[in-house]
């Protein structure tokens, strides 16, 4: 891919807990409007790599830029930064309240007006086949119901990279069918992916671009026809 | 009719009858444990928040202590702060002793180790993942403040409701920094105490009643509290 397609990129990042070196990656590289996918076994370092890129985790040296300039922390600059971004977690938080509260969230945190949360939670909603679920409380919702909700959250605020973090583990199967099924619908082409998973349907079906972690080192970057699949066993 | 049934008899006319020194000494309880549970509850809230929120040398201590006040004697309280408000004392000159003003500040040191202790178990037991959360919404520092206050509100309002039923039904504060002085400092406890004491045991009774309809209420709210926290 070209370098004109980079829209993030981190260079030279290392991070510690403790004594403990978790991450050590020279360069990466995410490619913009497609799906980059970060595979490797558990423990490799691809959850804390992940809250790196995703600006949460502000704990760790190294550098990261943003369509070729460099991350500003700064706090106003990150939060712009940050208002850019999305993330969908493993077993996702869903906060006291109903359904439709949570999924307008974001918008509310970003001061848009009720009528307008409301008339966009709806179409979300929608397109996610939760329209039945608005209503109901937080935790009156099963698991894999939670994961629609925690994706039509990350969806609503249209960010320019998604990141996912493991969406299928510990859901049912026909969770995991729906996901992987319609998440690429779900995502427009401007949209970014950086999609985190130990499932190789998913990678098969939706990997535009590979990233292989293992031990917190970058073990490989390209484009899954080149990645030999036997190396699949690292997953 | 022996004197119980009498008591009992007296006390409910003078509660229907809504009797005028019933309801002052009523009023003045509930004027001062609102007021000393409010402003208690701003600094209670935050130094919960702060000390389960951080990690720092002498938490541990810190918290041992904490659970030690929950329990702590109100006169010991009342003679702690005696010390410092009565007229030889460091705040002598405020002239707080025997006042709603000494009540208050006597108040507010007893239910201060509540609030924080509930609102630090409140705060620790959300979940990490809340926080994270917050942070990949965009939520500024001040909106995830926010949204922490919203997820713990029941924790938080249980710890107020708790230190509201502790300043109501305390008598060694009110007793040894107010006086007693009727129409001013006199509370359900101290004018129960005093009322039984002159053979007014009907008066008395009637206090207690009301005492234990406040009681009633302020658990039943805690119940609420809690029930509201498992299925909201």
């Amino acid at each position: 891919m070209s370098k004109q397609n980079v829209i993030l990129e981190a260079r030279n990042i290392v991070k510690y807990y403790g004594e403990q070196k978790v991450l050590d990656i020279e360069n990466f590289t995410l490619y913009k409007g497609a799906f980059n996918f970060l595979i490797g076994p558990n423990g490799s370092g691809k959850t804390t790599f992940l809250q790196i890129l995703s600006l949460v985790d502000k704990d760790y040296r190294g550098e990261l830029y943003y369509k070729g300039e460099a991350i500003d922390y700064q706090r106003d600059n990150l939060l712009k930064s940050r208002r850019k971004f999305s993330v969908i977690w493993q077993n996702p938080y869903l906060y006291k309240g109903s359904v439709s509260y949570n999924i307008g969230l974001p918008l509310r945190l970003r001061g848009v007006n009720k009528k307008s949360i409301h008339h966009k939670v709806k179409q979300m909603a929608e397109k996610l086949a939760i329209t039945e679920l608005l209503s109901k409380r937080h935790d009156q919702i099963s698991g894999g119901e939670k994961q629609k909700v925690s994706i039509a959250r990350a969806l609503i605020t249209e960010p320019e990279i998604i990141f996912v973090d493991e969406p299928t583990n510990s859901l049912d199967k026909e969770s995991i069918s729906f996901f992987n099924q319609h998440f690429s619908e779900l995502v427009t082409d401007e949209m970014t992916v950086l999609l985190i998973t130990h499932d190789l349907t998913q990678v098969k079906r939706l990997a535009n671009h590979i990233n292989s972690l293992d031990k917190g080192k970058l073990i490989y970057q390209g484009c899954p026809r080149e990645y030999n699949s036997n190396n699949f066993h690292v997953i | 009719m022996n004197y119980l049934q009498e008591a009992l008899i007296e006390a409910f006319k003078l509660i229907i009858n809504l009797d005028r020194e019933l309801l002052d000494v009523v009023t003045t309880s509930l004027r001062l444990s609102v007021t000393s549970t409010l402003i208690a509850a701003l600094p209670g809230i935050l130094l919960g928040i702060i000390i389960s929120r951080n990690n720092f040398g002498g938490k541990k201590v810190i918290n041992v202590i904490l659970n030690t006040l929950l329990g702590l004697p109100t006169v010991v309280v009342g003679l702690f702060v005696y010390s410092l408000i009565s007229r030889r004392g460091p705040l002598g000159e405020l002239d707080m002793l025997f006042s709603i003003r000494g009540i208050i500040l006597g108040q507010i040191i007893l239910i201060l180790p509540i609030i924080i202790a509930l609102s630090r178990n409140a705060i620790h037991d959300i979940d990490d993942k809340m926080y994270k959360t917050a942070i990949s919404m965009g939520a500024t520092r001040l909106q995830q403040f926010k949204l922490l206050l919203a997820e713990a509100r029941y924790g938080i309002s249980g710890a107020l409701i708790a230190a509201f039923g502790r300043v109501i039904g305390e008598i060694g504060v009110s007793m040894m920094l107010g006086g007693n002085i009727r129409g001013v400092t006199r509370t359900i406890t101290t004018a129960m105490a005093m009322e039984t004491n002159k053979g007014r045991f009907g008066f008395g009774l009637a206090l207690g009643l009301i005492l234990l309809t406040i009681a009633f209420l302020v658990n039943f709210g805690v119940y609420y509290l809690q029930a509201g926290e498992s299925s909201v």
